[in-house]
C-alpha cells in the first residue's frame, strides 16, 4: 500500500568525465571511452568533458589523425543522438579549438562554468587553475593560455608543434617526480574562491577521485582513466533530474 | 509464454511475457491483470525516447492502492531493449507492485546492476502495436501538480487481459 512516488526510472540530467588522456598507444582506454559514449552517455540529457580528453592536442588541423577522426566522430554521433554534449580545456589538450568542436559537434564552455542541475547551482573546472601553489605551472599556464602565444604557436607547421610537445611531456614528466604531492592538489584559497560561486563543485586534473564535503559545501573530484596499465581506473559522476550526484565506477555501480 | 493484450484510447498493444525469465515478475503482474487493477488506469509518465510508465493511476492523476510487492529479477538476463516491458519502483530493489514501463529505446543502464547493483527488471516484449507505442511516446507533456512528464491528453488502459 504505498504512496510513495515511482518515479524510477530516471534518466541522468548530466555525466562527467575528465582525465582520459586518449592516445593510440592506449588503446584498451580509448575502447572503454568509445563503450561509455555508446552504453551510458545516451541515457543522460548532456555530457560533459572536463579536461585532458586527450593526452595532448597539437591544433585542430591534427583531426586528420584517424586516432583524433574517430573520436570527433564518436562525439558527434552521440550529440545526433540527443545528448548535448560541452567540452573545457585541460592542461594537455587547452589547444582544442572551434575546429574540433563543430566536427565533434560540441560546445566548448570556459572556466569556471556555473551550470544549474534540478535547480542545485554546480561550478566546473579543470582543476588546473586552482593548484595554484604549484608556481612554475601557473607561470606556464598563463604563457600558453595566451590567446597571443597561441596564434603564433598554431602558426608553426604541425610536425613541429609536435615535436615541441613531445619534449615538453617528457619535460613534465621529470618535473613531476620532483614536486610534492601538496602542490600538485588543487589549493584551498582556490577551492574557497570557486565555492563563493556554488557550494558545489565537479573537477578532475588531480587523478584523485574524491568527494570532500565541508559544513554543506561538496567538492567532487574525477577520477583518470587508465585501462592500459595498472591500477585499472576510471568512471563518472552522474546527477539526475533530483540533483543527486553520484559517483560511478568504470562498469556503472554507485560508489 | 503468456500473451496480454493492452487495450488503449490510443490504440492496442499485444505483449508476451516471459514467465520462463521472469516468473514472479509475471506470476505478480498477472494477478493484478486478473484482478481488473489495470482497468481505467493511464500512462502517467511519459518521457519521449526514454520510456512509458503506467498503470499506478487513474485519470485525474488518483493513485491506485496495491497489495502486494514483487521481488526484483533484474538478474534474470532480459535486457531494457526497445519494446521491452520492465517493472516500475522506488529506489527500494524490491518495491515494485503494479506500475510498469516499456522502454521506448535500448536503455542498456537500466539493465542488472544498473545504477544501484538491481537494475529495472524486464519480463516481456511488445509484439504488435509498437506504432502504438511510438504514438504515445511522442505525446505532448505537461506538469500536474507534483508529477512530471503527465501526458496532456490522458493516455488512457482501458483493461488488461490475458489473450492465451
Amino acid at each position: 500500500m504505498s504512496t510513495e512516488s515511482m518515479n524510477t526510472p530516471t534518466r541522468a540530467l548530466a555525466l562527467f568525465i575528465s582525465d582520459l588522456h586518449l592516445q593510440a598507444s592506449h588503446p584498451r582506454t580509448a575502447d572503454a571511452f568509445f563503450r561509455f559514449l555508446s552504453e551510458q552517455a545516451p541515457q543522460a540529457e548532456a555530457l560533459y568533458l572536463l579536461g585532458d580528453i586527450f593526452e595532448y592536442w597539437a591544433g585542430d588541423d591534427d583531426l586528420e589523425t584517424p586516432f583524433n577522426a574517430a573520436i570527433a566522430a564518436a562525439l558527434r554521433e552521440l550529440g545526433e543522438r540527443g545528448v548535448a554534449v560541452y567540452w573545457m580545456a585541460g592542461n594537455r589538450d587547452f589547444l582544442v579549438g572551434p575546429g574540433f568542436a563543430q566536427a565533434a559537434g560540441l560546445t566548448l564552455l570556459a572556466e569556471p562554468h556555473l551550470a544549474s542541475f534540478g535547480g542545485r547551482q554546480v561550478v566546473l573546472v579543470h582543476g588546473d587553475a586552482q593548484c595554484t601553489g604549484d608556481l612554475k605551472y601557473m607561470a606556464f599556464r598563463a604563457q600558453v593560455r595566451d590567446p597571443a602565444w597561441q596564434a603564433q604557436f598554431l602558426a608553426m607547421p604541425l610536425a613541429q608543434r609536435k615535436a615541441i610537445i613531445a619534449g615538453l611531456r617528457e619535460g613534465s614528466r621529470s618535473a613531476h617526480a620532483d614536486k610534492s604531492m601538496d602542490i600538485m592538489d588543487v589549493a584551498a584559497e582556490a577551492v574557497t574562491a570557486l565555492h563563493a560561486q556554488a557550494d558545489t563543485i565537479i573537477h578532475g586534473h588531480t587523478h584523485r577521485p574524491a568527494l570532500h564535503r565541508q559544513e554543506g559545501l561538496r567538492r567532487f573530484v574525477l577520477p583518470d582513466w587508465e585501462l592500459d596499465e595498472e591500477p585499472v581506473r576510471g568512471g563518472w559522476i552522474a546527477i539526475d533530474a533530483d540533483g543527486n550526484i553520484t559517483r560511478h565506477t568504470l562498469d556503472g555501480s554507485a560508489l | 509464454m503468456t500473451t496480454i493484450l493492452i487495450t488503449t484510447n490510443q490504440g492496442n498493444i499485444k505483449a508476451e511475457l516471459d514467465d520462463a525469465k521472469a516468473p514472479k515478475t509475471v506470476e505478480n503482474f498477472l494477478y493484478y491483470v486478473n484482478k481488473g487493477h489495470f482497468d481505467n488506469t493511464i500512462f502517467h509518465r511519459v518521457i519521449k525516447d526514454f520510456m512509458i510508465q503506467g498503470g499506478g493511476f487513474e485519470p485525474g492523476m488518483k493513485q491506485k492502492d496495491t497489495d502486494q510487492t514483487v521481488e526484483n529479477e533484474g538478474k534474470n538476463g532480459l535486457k531494457n531493449d526497445k519494446y521491452t516491458l520492465a517493472m516500475a519502483r522506488t529506489s527500494a530493489p524490491h518495491s515494485a507492485s503494479a506500475q510498469f514501463f516499456i522502454n521506448t529505446k535500448g536503455n542498456d543502464f537500466l539493465n542488472y546492476p544498473g545504477q544501484d547493483g538491481w537494475g529495472y527488471a524486464v519480463f516481456g516484449k511488445v509484439v504488435e502495436g509498437q506504432d502504438v507505442v511510438d504514438q504515445i511516446n511522442n505525446v505532448k507533456t505537461t506538469r500536474a501538480g507534483m508529477h512530471a512528464d503527465v501526458p496532456a491528453d490522458a493516455v488512457i488502459i482501458e483493461k488488461i487481459e490475458v489473450v492465451q
